[in-house]
């Protein structure tokens, strides 16, 4: 992350191994295969539910325009903080909004935590812009293309000598919004897919009633998701490895590996949420 | 029609105890030096640019805000549940919390700057002693404003998380508000005000921060005086923007179009911001117009 050392950036088009491929598909069809013998069905589609929801939020991440160090010296394009930090950031607010929704219908839950989450996104990118602009007197130039793909700015004759680039251009701008919308909208399909399994079992579980357990199913779920949520987004930042501006720069061919990767990672631990309860029925 | 108006009061109250808890992270970040331009402030020793800033930057500011507003959110419920009046509950859960985030700030300052021993850089006892309680008091405000934040969300707004997992999302969103709109500022405005203004800081001049004050040498109190200016209330604004319009959009239009009002007000927002975005970014180009190289070298 360091403006002098750090990993090689190697753009382009990184596709996963073979080996990978194989054992992640290995381990979410054992996953699937354990969901449906513990929970029945209901296991199975709330593991497929949890699976696309880290898909989502690991997809969501390489739209996330972070700059980290280099960033904060203006040094370089993008949000001056961690990958991982800022998406955990928006995907919990939309999480917040979700689950606040939760009650109204599943569409309505998760449109609800995509908007909480592009919400998040889009007062934050406008404010580091208000202060790369007030307060820095900068203005916004990417280094990884010469021009805006949206608006047609042209930006290297804008960029600083003896830096990467700097400020948020309008395309990163768009994907803060594009990757918030999508953490929100996959934490909080994490969410309610976790709820639902726990107020199925609950009940009968500790022998008490849909509304007498809901404070409970409400955490468990909720800190799953949390959890979930923070491990797909770790996953996709090492994908990232360090900084990238978003949908344009080159880094974000990189995406499948990640997605084959929170996939694999979503049923394995999507398993342990699902099957939780049924571990704690049998002592 | 009084539920909504007293929802509306909740919300602007939840927005100010926000803005106040964005602009005191920011400035306790700051003094601390937690957030990414510590890089810099790691890497000067290195250069040989011994330095008096304070370096506690061993988790980025979104988790650490998230442990310790997770950690006030955690005791104030558990005051609550004693039958502890709510108010004091949530002072007693933040001023426990505010010791855990002074032992992390005087451990992770030693550690870090131990870690520089073989470069010449001394430890200051000194520094340790004025600067962390500095950060602390800025902390206690920053945690109780969100434990607080969190509890009205729950008890007048009615979210079904319980405290410490509310006070765990907000805290982290909290920390990524704050570093996003502060870093800057206290990066490239203050530890490189040498260099010229309206410019990216070269790679070239990493390290070489300002290490002098209009009398003695500058440290990490002179920073949060500075950021507080500007980087602290930006940081305020944002969380607190934030913080508002989720609360505001699902309050008053949630009963419309079968709750579909929300979402259609939070995409016209987020729209309305993008039009604010591209026109400070237009703003900026015609104003301010291409670089220019300075006539001497600024490093």
């Amino acid at each position: 992350m360091s403006a002098l050392g750090g990993p090689k950036q190697t753009g382009g088009i990184q596709p996963p191994t073979g080996m990978g491929l194989v054992l992640s598909i290995v381990l979410i069809i054992v996953a699937l295969a354990l969901a449906f013998l513990l929970v029945q069905m209901a296991g199975v589609i709330a593991l497929v539910g949890i699976i696309i929801g880290g898909v989502l939020i690991g997809f969501g991440v390489h739209f996330v325009p972070v700059g980290g160090a280099p960033a904060a010296m203006g040094q370089a394009p993008g949000i001056a903080t961690g990958v991982a930090m800022l998406a955990a950031g928006a995907g919990l607010a939309g999480l917040f909004g979700g689950a606040w929704a939760a009650p109204l219908g599943l569409p309505l839950a998760l449109a609800g935590g995509a908007v909480g989450g592009g919400l998040l996104m889009a007062i934050t990118c406008t404010m580091v812009n208000v202060i790369y602009v007030f307060g820095m007197g900068i203005p916004a130039a990417s280094g990884k293309v010469a021009k805006d793909p949206i608006t047609g700015d042209t930006f290297p004759e804008y960029k600083s000598q003896g830096t990467e680039g700097h400020g948020l251009p309008f395309i990163s701008w768009v994907g803060g919004v594009i990757g918030g919308a999508l953490g929100g909208l996959g934490g909080t399909l994490i969410y309610l897919e976790l709820l639902d399994i726990y107020q199925a079992q609950l009940p009968v579980l500790l022998n008490a009633t849909v509304e007498q357990i809901a404070p409970v199913a409400v955490s468990l779920a909720g800190i799953f998701a949390v959890g979930m949520f923070l491990m797909n987004a770790v996953l996709a930042a090492y994908n990232i490895t360090g900084t990238i501006e978003g949908p344009h720069d080159p880094k974000f061919k990189r995406f499948p590996r990640a997605v084959i990767a929170a996939a694999a990672a979503s049923a394995v631990a999507g398993i342990f949420a699902i099957a939780l309860l049924e571990l704690v029925g049998v002592f | 029609m009084e539920e909504i108006v007293f929802g509306i009061g909740i919300t602007a109250l939840a927005g100010a105890l926000a803005t106040v808890a964005g602009a005191a992270e920011d400035t306790e970040s700051d003094i601390g030096s937690q957030g990414d331009p510590n890089s810099q402030v790691q890497l000067a020793p290195q250069m040989g640019y011994i330095h008096r800033i304070f370096n506690k930057a061993v988790a980025g500011e979104p988790p650490a805000y998230g442990l310790w507003v997770a950690l006030g959110a955690g005791l104030a419920w558990a005051f609550m549940a004693m039958q502890i009046n709510p108010i004091l509950a949530i002072v007693l859960g933040s001023a426990l919390a505010v010791f855990v985030q002074g032992v992390y700030a005087t451990t992770a300052y030693l550690g870090r700057t131990a870690s520089l021993a073989k470069f010449g850089q001394p430890v200051y006892i000194d520094i340790l002693k004025s600067m962390t309680t500095v950060t602390m008091a800025h902390a206690f405000v920053a945690i109780f404003t969100t434990v607080a934040m969190c509890h009205l969300m729950i008890s007048a707004l009615g979210h079904p998380f319980p405290l410490p997992l509310l006070g765990l999302v907000w805290g982290i969103a909290l920390g990524a508000a704050g570093s996003a709109t502060g870093n800057p500022f206290y990066g490239k405005e203050r530890q490189y005000q040498e260099q010229k203004f309206g410019a990216g800081v070269p790679i070239s001049a990493s390290g070489n921060i300002v290490r002098y004050a209009e009398a003695g040498q500058r440290n990490s109190l002179d920073n949060g005086f500075f950021s507080a200016k500007l980087g602290g209330p930006a940081s305020g604004i944002c969380f607190g923007l934030i913080v508002f319009f989720e609360l505001w959009r699902t309050v008053v239009f949630e009963p419309l179009a079968a709750g579909w009002g929300a979402v259609i007000v939070g995409v016209i927002v987020i729209l309305v911001f993008a039009i604010i975005d591209r026109y400070i970014e237009v703003w900026a180009r015609k104003t301010f117009g291409p670089y220019t190289a300075p006539e001497e070298a600024s490093s």
